[in-house]
């Protein structure tokens, strides 16, 4: 069963957001993980770059397939997590400690157009 | 309705990921691809490859038949022997490829695969119409009357027998199992249908095909599982057979691809008569195989340039789990010269240097 946590918000493209003050992480949920299985490569070539909600940041591989990575919500991308290059398999073990890229939050009144846990959870379920 | 294999039951009381695939409900996976990759190539793996479909043609002639249609002359071959065959249309393009089995004088069995058994049984009985003998031979659609299971991997015999000599305690399984040869298949008839075994499989590794009366396979899944045989999916079944460099139609081989292109042209014998002949000199592309430089994974349709010059794309690619690497087919205009040893594979926003590689990859 996959997990839901209630301290951050999600997108229905499987990406959560946790915000700390005018910076946030992004990750992809535990049921994003699940369904990928075996994650084998991480990348976000965006890093610099300004983009807006719903644009692509970066990508994740399992054995099977490439998936694009979106912004949740606008900002600047300041840094990938390194981390995943060599070890991928991080974000299988605890998606919501195995972040990807922390941004620069531009707008933070969109967050409140996020979903929470529980209506995430109805989504992706 | 999605079709459901005999151990579809099986799959779930493992919390196998269900998946459709070509119309059925199948495991993909059930604790991961890569320790399911590993268990093959490491131990032993076992997969439920029900789905696909048996054809049987018999009757006197049937394989003078089968010759005609085939792109090998399956008559004058070894009856122990499975024989690795295409069906084509009359352009050389290809309906299927498929394992040939001989059961008996005059009465054999085509294992075709599970997206393309009702196209390939229309395709043979359209071809039958119009064929001489054709009221001598009989084309029937076997496949729900059959389990099929693969056990996969060095030392896959002792758990086979332990797993099958209970089942069938009456037949003469560990002598006739035990002295068979990589691929070489034994019959043993039981009542109305056949127990068939063939040490073969699409993992490159060594191993056991077992078709059993749809009713009795799921007591040799058990027995299996009793055996410690780990249960594989299909994602592990997809990285098996492209690290061990065997195409799989839909992707290396298709309609538009004939198998000269795809570079399998020792299974096709084109000195003689038989629907597909046409394909002889059709050769614009070639098959080549592709690992990675990098830790870029190459998929399917990415294209694939030489000094900025697009000559083609990926038929299959994936992320090897035993190389660690990526691995992948291309199908490129075929005069791309021989000598060289890289190209280049756009994936994203980048282009990442391939090697040009010999299969099997592992």
């Amino acid at each position: 069963m996959a997990e839901y946590r209630d301290d951050r918000y999600y997108v229905e493209s499987h990406e959560w957001i946790l915000t700390d003050g005018d910076t946030a992480t992004v990750g992809i949920s535990d049921f994003a993980q699940e369904e990928l299985g075996d994650i084998v490569y991480v990348e976000a070539d965006s890093v610099g770059e300004s983009l807006e909600k719903g644009e692509i940041f970066g990508s994740v591989e399992s054995v099977k397939v490439a998936s694009d990575l979106f912004m949740p919500i606008d900002g600047e991308v300041l840094e990938f997590n390194e981390v995943l290059e060599e070890e991928p398999e991080l974000i299988n073990e605890d998606a919501y400690a195995a972040w990807i890229i922390k941004i620069k939050v531009s707008d933070p009144s969109q967050i409140d157009d996020l979903l929470d846990a529980e209506k995430y959870q109805e989504i992706a379920e | 309705m999605m079709k459901r294999t005999i151990l579809y039951d099986e799959h779930l009381a493992l919390k196998a990921k269900m998946v459709d695939f070509a119309g059925w409900e199948m495991p993909v996976q059930y604790t991961g691809i890569k320790d399911e990759t590993a268990a093959v190539r490491e131990a032993q793996g076992m997969f439920d490859v029900s789905h696909m479909g048996e054809i049987r043609v018999a009757g006197t002639g049937a394989g003078e038949f089968l010759d005609y249609v085939l792109s090998r002359k399956i008559s004058l071959k070894n009856p122990e022997l499975t024989n690795y065959a295409f069906l084509c249309y009359e352009d050389g393009g290809v309906v299927d490829d498929l394992m040939v089995y001989q059961l008996d004088t005059e009465d054999y069995w085509l294992v075709v695969n599970a997206a393309n058994t009702d196209k390939d049984f229309a395709h043979l009985q359209e071809i039958l119409t119009k064929y001489e003998q054709q009221n001598e031979i009989s084309i029937s659609n076997e496949t729900d009357n059959y389990g099929l299971i693969a056990i996969q991997g060095t030392g896959s015999l002792i758990p086979t027998l332990n797993a099958l000599t209970p089942i069938y305690p009456a037949l003469n399984i560990s002598e006739k199992i035990g002295n068979l040869k990589r691929f070489r298949q034994v019959s043993f008839p039981l009542n109305d249908k056949h127990l068939v075994v063939s040490r073969t499989g699409y993992t490159g590794e060594d191993g056991y095909e077992v078709y059993l009366p749809a009713d009795d396979t799921t007591k040799l899944w058990r027995n299996l599982l009793k055996e410690n045989i780990k249960p594989c999916g299909l994602g592990a079944r997809d990285a098996l057979r492209l690290e061990a460099g065997l195409p799989l139609y839909g992707h290396e081989l298709s309609s538009q691809i004939n198998p000269l292109e795809a570079g399998l042209g020792k299974f096709v014998e084109l000195d003689r008569d038989f629907v597909g002949k046409a394909m002889m000199g059709k050769q614009q592309r070639k098959s080549i195989a592709l690992i990675s430089e990098d830790k870029s994974i190459p998929r399917d349709g990415y294209q694939v340039f030489f000094q900025d010059q697009e000559i083609g794309y990926i038929t299959s690619g994936s992320f090897s789990p035993t190389l660690n690497k990526g691995i992948a087919f291309a199908l490129v205009t075929a005069d791309l010269a021989e000598g060289i040893t890289e190209v280049e594979v756009a994936i994203r926003r980048k282009k990442h240097t391939y090697k040009i590689t010999t299969t099997p990859f592992v």
